[in-house]
């Protein structure tokens, strides 16, 4: 991987540029929240951003998605499918969410490829900023291997106060970048993750499991009481599914146009903690229970998809933390509590 | 451009009602020959401007057969829509989806057949495989259980399975009507009425959640082995194609592993039966 030092100035004039070349999409200050948006200048960006309520996976996976459209004729329906695609830099993604975008490029391909996500996927170039300390009291991160950006990433910016170091994993990183900075052989960047992981590693609850025995741990407390203790408490609001930057489950709907001559249909984001996630039309409910909800989604997330794709789902950003309105969502409290309870 | 989500249009050559409840079609693809399904397979059927539900296939696979037949209940949205359809009438396909069941697993072999309700539908299809090549196939053996007389389906084509020499067919109902003469009782009484040697036998099970339990109980407790019960389990499904997630029971998508499972698969999944 190429590393390059770049003055701050040259960094904002060459955001500048791609501005007026690509659709920019970065974390801007929206009311009281930040938000990944489309910019039209450098000074919009928050620098050493908060977490965004949404994770920047809406780029990829919009919360509302049309599918295809149909029109009614003579001959029955016509039906066309969709895929609106355009180019686009996603700037100053969070190293949980460069690896939770890592993920979903995984689940989104497997098997079946969906083309709607790999299109917008190839279009986008991922520019990630790291993080040089916690973004909330709610981050865990470090804990939940999310805060590595390995070479998740087209470019990764790292703030040194009046220069950025710039590395570059893709040559659509190398591209968009258009020789902009120096060079440099020091490894600068790694060195200030070292430095910033022992500071994450002070601040950040303690995991109390190992972190790859985490499949381990919830196989074989299945029947564990916090799933009860904390199901109790739980609204079923799917808060936590629709902040989560690996969550990908969806429903599909119909809307006619009030002609009923033509209509659409839609995927939008659904949630494993909802009432009627696995509920079928005769009225059979296949997760009945807020318990076997709230289990079924920490088991996604820390051992079935773990174990399948060989890192937790929980990246650690903490959305689901401070979204959750009764707090008992936390995979990682969830895990500490399980290894402090074993029941078996 | 078309992806994943984008449905073929098929046309309703017949519509035959089968019961207040339960409607069957013949359908066909507009621009494929045929639909190529194995027995246990489901399709998306899309009714445009309502949505899309997943529906067994209830028609035995024949190469080049350019129709393929559904049985559906109306129950939910789409299914409701369904039931207003014509012959004439288009609807969106995606599919067939789903492992649909083992057919070398079953060869060489008796079949016990075990249906609740339109658990029939899904089992209709593998029910003709085995009854349109009898020489693959040893005995076999439907049980078929509804709530109700009003409720039975295929009630023609029940008759002529039965004359065939291979089979024995056992009907019950929960609740019997004045004229209903036949067995009255849940699905595990028709157990007794049949001669089986479950080792040699592979059972074939679909019905409601609450039917699985009872019945495996009840083959295990005659010492069929636990790998010779299959099953197909119903899930809600809004893709087909492993993405959406509606459909997992644990770690597993029945969308794409099923829905037909052995009972050995099963056991190990708490959200199965």
């Amino acid at each position: 991987m190429k590393s390059y030092v770049i003055p701050k100035i040259e960094l904002l004039a060459w955001i500048e540029r791609l501005i007026k070349e690509n659709e920019v999409v970065a974390p801007i200050k929206k009311e009281n929240f930040t938000s990944f948006l489309p910019i039209a200048s450098s000074r919009q960006i928050v620098w050493g951003a908060p977490q965004t309520v949404i994770p920047p996976k809406a780029y990829l996976y919009p919360q509302s998605e049309e599918l295809l459209t149909y029109e009614f004729s003579g001959q029955g329906p016509k039906v066309q499918g969709k895929n609106l695609t355009k180019p686009r830099v996603l700037f100053g993604v969070h190293p949980c969410d460069l690896n939770a975008i890592f993920l979903m490029d995984k689940v989104w391909a497997e098997k079946n490829p969906d083309e709607n996500y790999l299109q917008k996927r190839q279009a986008l170039t991922l520019v990630g900023v790291d993080c040089l300390k916690p973004c909330a009291p709610q981050a865990i991160c470090l804990r939940m291997d999310g805060l590595n950006p390995r070479d998740r990433f087209d470019i990764f910016l790292t703030d040194l106060g009046d220069n950025f170091i710039a590395e570059v994993a893709t040559p659509k990183g190398e591209a968009l970048l258009k020789g902009i900075g120096k060079e440099t052989r020091k490894d600068e960047a790694k060195e200030i993750r070292k430095q910033r992981d022992a500071l994450f590693d002070r601040e950040e609850l303690p995991l109390k499991p190992k972190y790859v025995d985490l499949p381990k741990l919830l196989k074989e407390n299945y029947a564990h009481p916090v799933f009860e203790e904390h199901g109790k408490k739980c609204y079923g609001c799917g808060s936590c599914n629709m902040v989560c930057p690996t969550c990908y489950c969806f429903d599909v709907q119909d809307y006619m146009h009030v002609s009923l001559a033509r209509g659409e249909r839609k995927r939008v984001w659904d949630g494993c903690m909802l009432d009627d996630f696995a509920k079928v039309a005769s009225g059979e409910n296949f997760r009945e229970d807020r318990r076997e909800r709230l289990r079924h989604r920490t088991y996604r997330k820390l051992f079935y998809l773990y174990e399948k794709w060989g890192q937790s789902f929980c990246t650690g950003c903490g959305r689901c933390i401070k979204a959750c309105l009764t707090n008992i969502v936390s995979p990682l409290e969830i895990a500490n509590q399980i290894h402090e309870r074993k029941i078996t | 451009m078309n992806t994943l989500y984008t449905p073929e249009l098929a046309t309703i050559k017949k519509v035959i009602p089968q019961t207040a409840w339960e409607t069957f079609y013949e359908l066909e693809l507009d621009a494929r020959p045929t639909l190529g399904h194995k027995p246990g397979q489901f399709v998306m059927v899309s009714v445009f401007g309502v949505g899309e539900a997943p529906i067994s296939i209830t028609s035995l696979p024949l190469p080049d057969q350019p129709t393929f037949e559904l049985c559906v209940r109306k129950v939910g949205n789409v299914t409701g829509a369904l039931a207003n359809l014509k012959p004439g009438d288009k609807v969106g396909i995606r599919g067939p989806f789903g492992n649909g069941f083992d057919l070398s697993r079953f060869k060489g072999r008796d079949v016990l057949f075990i249906a609740g309700g339109i658990g029939l539908i899904p089992l209709r299809s593998l029910i003709l495989t085995t009854l349109n090549r009898p020489a693959d196939y040893g005995k076999v053996f439907i049980l078929y259980g509804c709530k109700t007389p009003k409720e039975l389906l295929y009630k023609g084509e029940l008759k002529t399975w039965e004359c065939k020499d291979n089979v024995e067919c056992q009907v019950t109902v929960d609740l019997g009507d004045e004229d209903w003469q036949g067995n009255v009782g849940v699905i595990t009484t028709l157990l007794p009425k049949i001669t089986f040697d479950p080792r040699r036998t592979q059972a074939a099970i679909v019905g409601p959640p609450v039917m699985y339990r009872f019945v495996i109980k009840e083959l295990l407790a005659r010492r069929m082995p636990e790998g010779n019960i299959w099953m197909s389990l119903e899930r809600k499904m809004k893709c087909g194609v492993g993405k959406c997630g509606h459909c997992q029971m644990n770690n597993i998508y029945v969308c794409q592993e099923g829905p037909v499972f052995n009972y050995s698969e099963v056991k190990a999944l708490p959200e199965a039966v």
